[in-house]
């Protein structure tokens, strides 16, 4: 068996250890199953997909590392996850905020994936490049909003904003989609800075080797 | 080959003369709609991003010249985007009629909107990445939508910064959401909504255009 697939097979079994044991006795049955269908049907996409859309071992781990924490917020249906509540307390925030952490995590962590996606699959080069994934994550976290927003009425219309993660703030919406756009930022700007050092890594050394 | 030459440059010419003709009827119809507004203070706030899109346009005309259908939709959404900055939205005359006829509970002139913005920019949008990044296939209907949606909830964003600025006391009643908790959701669902339908009639009128004998 070839290295690759070695991650490849052992990212997935993390995963699905870790959807199993946060899968026993949640928070909240109903929430945890309606969350729970798009991951696994992303994850799916994915095994089913990696035949020809060859994604590298870190977007697969970035990816993981991603499903993961969402997994756990599903568990305790993010208003309640515990290490977002120890947070609340030492730093004196008024609201668990584990979830603003995966928002923000989505752009941060699966932007890079995006763009090797789009980099193998659209042939499209440069700023474009650095800017659709930017645009993706937003674009994405938008319709995640409208998502949860139509459950929220579907579930709960009694409730209103109340339910499913605003915690009560009215402007909860904006401000998941705004951490979300700041994680992608961030994420891209890493990814320039590591690709212009790296840049000129390689042009000292073919300038070295040409002196030689 | 003068033949051609002579007719490249008379298409050229005729480009040139019709997207100016379509900024000076938006200009008039713009001007006429700067006279008096409801609320001079929100038409300003409306209309920051207009003059910075026009100029954009205008200045980038030589440089990346869109197409004509692009211009016209462009300068359709711009119309709407007029007449609502007039009434700040809430109080288009139009809106008040659709909302008695159809007995709805506000105005919905600004989910119009948000849905034309949507329908009218998507075609644009999808212009830009498939001449300046090169997009082909798939990806070409799906990123505009995406485009659009994005633009949307960062519009959102905006929105809330300013109403959290402006008047932190008012929260949501503030700008646009006349008072409904899912107002954001809502507009951007309109426009994914338009972007969709719009990309839909693009894929169809491309396939038509590519199968049909040269």
């Amino acid at each position: 068996m070839s290295r690759n697939k070695v991650v490849s097979i052992g990212l997935l079994l993390w995963y699905v250890a870790v959807s199993v044991w946060m899968a026993q006795a949640p928070v909240d049955p109903q929430f945890w199953l309606i969350a729970s269908i798009l991951p696994a049907a992303f994850v799916v996409l994915l095994i089913a997909t990696h035949r020809f859309l060859p994604l590298s071992h870190t977007s697969h781990a970035l990816i993981t590392a991603f499903l993961t924490l969402h997994t756990i917020g599903v568990h305790y249906t993010y208003a309640e996850v515990p290490i977002g509540l120890w947070l609340d307390q030492v730093l004196h925030l008024g609201r668990n905020h584990f979830d603003r952490v995966v928002h923000f995590s989505f752009g941060f962590l699966l932007a890079y994936p995006m763009e090797e996606l789009f980099r193998l699959s659209a042939s499209i080069r440069g700023w474009v490049v650095y800017y659709l994934p930017v645009m993706t994550v937003l674009g994405l976290s938008g319709l995640w909003e409208i998502i949860e927003s139509w459950v929220a009425r579907a579930v709960h219309p009694e409730l209103g904003v109340t339910y499913l993660g605003s915690q009560g703030d009215v402007w909860d919406a904006q401000k998941d989609m705004a951490a979300a756009l700041y994680g992608a930022l961030l994420s891209m700007t890493l990814l320039l800075v590591v690709r212009a050092l790296r840049g000129a890594e390689t042009a000292l050394e073919s300038e070295a080797a040409f002196s030689e | 080959m003068h033949v051609v030459e002579r007719a490249q440059s008379s298409t050229e010419a005729d480009h040139r003369r019709i997207a100016l003709g379509l900024f000076l009827a938006y200009g008039l119809f713009w001007s006429v709609l700067a006279v008096a507004p409801v609320s001079r203070h929100d038409w300003l706030l409306e209309n920051l991003l207009t003059v910075g899109l026009v100029t954009t346009l205008v200045f980038t005309y030589h440089r990346f010249p869109f197409s004509l259908t692009s211009y016209t939709l462009i300068a359709v959404f711009m119309v709407l985007h007029a007449i609502g900055a007039h009434y700040t939205y809430s109080e288009v005359p139009f809106g008040f009629w659709l909302k008695d006829v159809l007995t709805l509970s506000r105005n919905p002139f600004d989910r119009i909107v948000h849905f034309a913005y949507g329908l009218l920019l998507a075609y644009p949008l999808r212009e830009l990445l498939v001449r300046l990044a090169g997009l082909r296939g798939g990806w070409s209907y799906f990123l505009p939508v995406s485009g659009v949606l994005a633009q949307s909830g960062f519009f959102e964003v905006v929105e809330a910064v300013v109403a959290m600025i402006v008047s932190p006391e008012l929260g949501s009643m503030y700008l646009g959401t006349q008072g409904d908790e899912w107002d954001a959701q809502k507009d951007m669902a309109a426009a994914f909504a338009g972007a969709v339908l719009a990309m839909v009639c693009t894929a169809w009128l491309e396939r038509n255009r590519t199968l049909a004998p040269a």
